[in-house]
């Protein structure tokens, strides 16, 4: 998965709207789905756009503020803390725009694997926080997790895709 | 790799290592340039070219450093930071309720169209006024279905005794261990915090934080959930608490205590939160402890899939304002 040296950079852009509009309805959909849907629990719609914006970006600056404001977004959701979902996407974020510095994300495999990478890293760090922060935490259940990379990992691929269409060439 | 990563940071987007190159090189034109003597670089300069060349790693340190200060704050005073969950919810809930408004009127259009596409296949006439009959009958099929399930709302909301107002789930949290879900009533149709939250096939939860037109509502099988109850045919109390997956457990009852599976768990009314007598669940599993058993419940309600909800107004008071509001 070495990015060859001969392979041109590719460094895109999209619009400011289209970023804040992407997560803010991928904030809807978290929200929404599982209400119609139960096995939706398992997709973190908004990890996914940290990731694509982050990987597309190259940018660990802005990987890191966008995870964290997407991540403290999520957790405004929740009953729990805020920060928890914070800290875990910020941390993603700047993972997500080191790897793809380090790596060719332009590449199906390389993609779902630094996809997968991140999604696993978030779920490890959110379950981490948990047992260091919530009084009686939940069991840790390998099958979970491994649904949950799978799952998600999976709509990142088509999701990247449709993403993809919106960007442009800095 | 290596080369790939220079030829990114020499790029328009990573700009530090040209940031870092011009802080510390004094740059001069070929005319003016006199041979400098080199200068030694000072402490103070030494760390500004560090945090310089390492910008993003000390912004993701500062990013970490607030949220945990955040944290922190939030765990010792045992509380959490409302504003920024007003906001965020306050912006989404009126989507939300959209969505769900969107959502069912498809639902009833995809049922007339997938009749449509039918009527292609034999004689049109005679489909087509067979394809609006089966539409028809569908549509009514599924508005008796939602009529059923209201009217079983209604009757426990006539029979109950319990002053109370109809909700409809509009969003539910993310994470696979967070419980709560988002209800289309708040403040405007006379909610508080601490009221409890029923289904007709029993407790559901409670309200945790109210909104104008929105409401979050605490599930019982959230780890941060809890409720007083009895087993209601041996009157033995404990304490309910959320265990995540859809289940909760039953928390200080002694091993000599006879527990079993299939016996009804219902509120106790000790935790003035929920009315007493209200079915909870039923024991699905009852093991021996160290000194208290371990015993598993399956809520009655069917927590995973809630549509709508009735919120107990406690109070008589609060009840009369709803109303008059409504």
């Amino acid at each position: 998965m070495p990015a060859p040296a001969e392979r041109p950079i590719n460094v895109y852009r999209v619009h400011p709207l289209t970023l804040w509009a992407a997560a803010f309805l991928a904030l809807v959909l978290q929200s929404f789905l599982p209400v119609m849907l139960p096995a939706a629990h398992l997709l973190d719609l908004p990890l996914l756009i940290v990731i694509y914006f982050s990987l597309m970006r190259r940018s660990k600056v802005f990987g890191t503020l966008f995870g964290a404001s997407l991540g403290l977004a999520e957790d405004a959701l929740t009953h729990g803390f805020l920060g928890m979902f914070g800290i875990a996407s910020a941390l993603v974020g700047y993972l997500g725009a080191w790897a793809s510095i380090q790596f060719d994300l332009e590449q199906f495999l390389g993609r779902l694997t630094v996809t997968s990478a991140l999604v696993l890293f978030h779920s490890l760090a959110l379950a981490g926080l948990e047992r260091v922060l919530v009084a009686s935490p939940p069991a840790f259940q390998l099958l979970d997790l491994v649904s949950i990379v799978l799952l998600n990992s999976a709509l990142a691929m088509i999701l990247f895709q449709v993403l993809d269409r919106l960007r442009r060439p800095a | 790799m290596n080369r790939f990563a220079d030829q990114v940071r020499q790029g328009a987007y990573i700009s530090e290592s040209r940031m870092v190159r011009d802080t510390l090189l004094e740059v001069r034109s070929p005319l003016t340039a006199r041979p400098v003597p080199p200068r030694v670089p000072e402490g103070p300069q030494v760390v500004q070219a560090f945090i310089s060349r390492h910008r993003p790693f000390f912004i993701l340190l500062a990013v970490l450093m607030g949220q945990l200060l955040l944290l922190s704050v939030q765990v010792t005073r045992d509380q959490n930071v409302p504003l920024a969950k007003v906001w965020v919810i306050s912006a989404l809930a009126p989507v939300e309720h959209a969505l769900r408004t969107t959502t069912d009127g498809i639902a009833g259009a995809w049922m007339a169209v997938g009749n449509l596409g039918q009527a292609g296949q034999a004689e049109r006439e005679l489909n087509a006024r067979l394809t609006a009959d089966e539409a028809r009958i569908r549509e009514l099929s599924a508005q008796s279905s939602e009529n059923a399930r209201l009217r079983v709302l209604l009757d426990f909301k006539t029979h109950s005794g319990y002053p109370t107002v109809a909700a409809e789930v509009i969003g539910s949290s993310p994470g696979e261990n967070s419980n709560t879900v988002l209800i289309d009533k708040g403040t405007d149709a006379g909610l508080v915090a601490d009221l409890p939250v029923l289904t007709p096939d029993g407790v559901a939860g409670k309200i945790v934080a109210v909104y104008p037109q929105s409401a979050q509502v605490l599930l019982i099988t959230d780890p941060a959930a809890g409720a007083g109850v009895l087993l209601e045919q041996s009157r033995i109390q404990g304490v309910l608490k959320g265990a995540g997956r859809g289940l909760c457990r039953l928390d200080y009852v002694m091993n000599d205590n006879a527990v079993a599976p299939g016996d009804k768990v219902v509120t106790s009314g000790l935790d003035r939160v929920f009315p007493k007598g209200l079915p909870v669940g039923t024991v699905v599993k009852a093991d021996n402890g160290n000194i208290y058993k371990n015993v598993v419940v399956q809520p009655a309600a069917a927590l995973n899939r809630l549509e709508e909800v009735l919120v107990v107004m406690s109070k008589p008071a609060v009840a009369e304002q709803a109303n008059a509001r409504r």
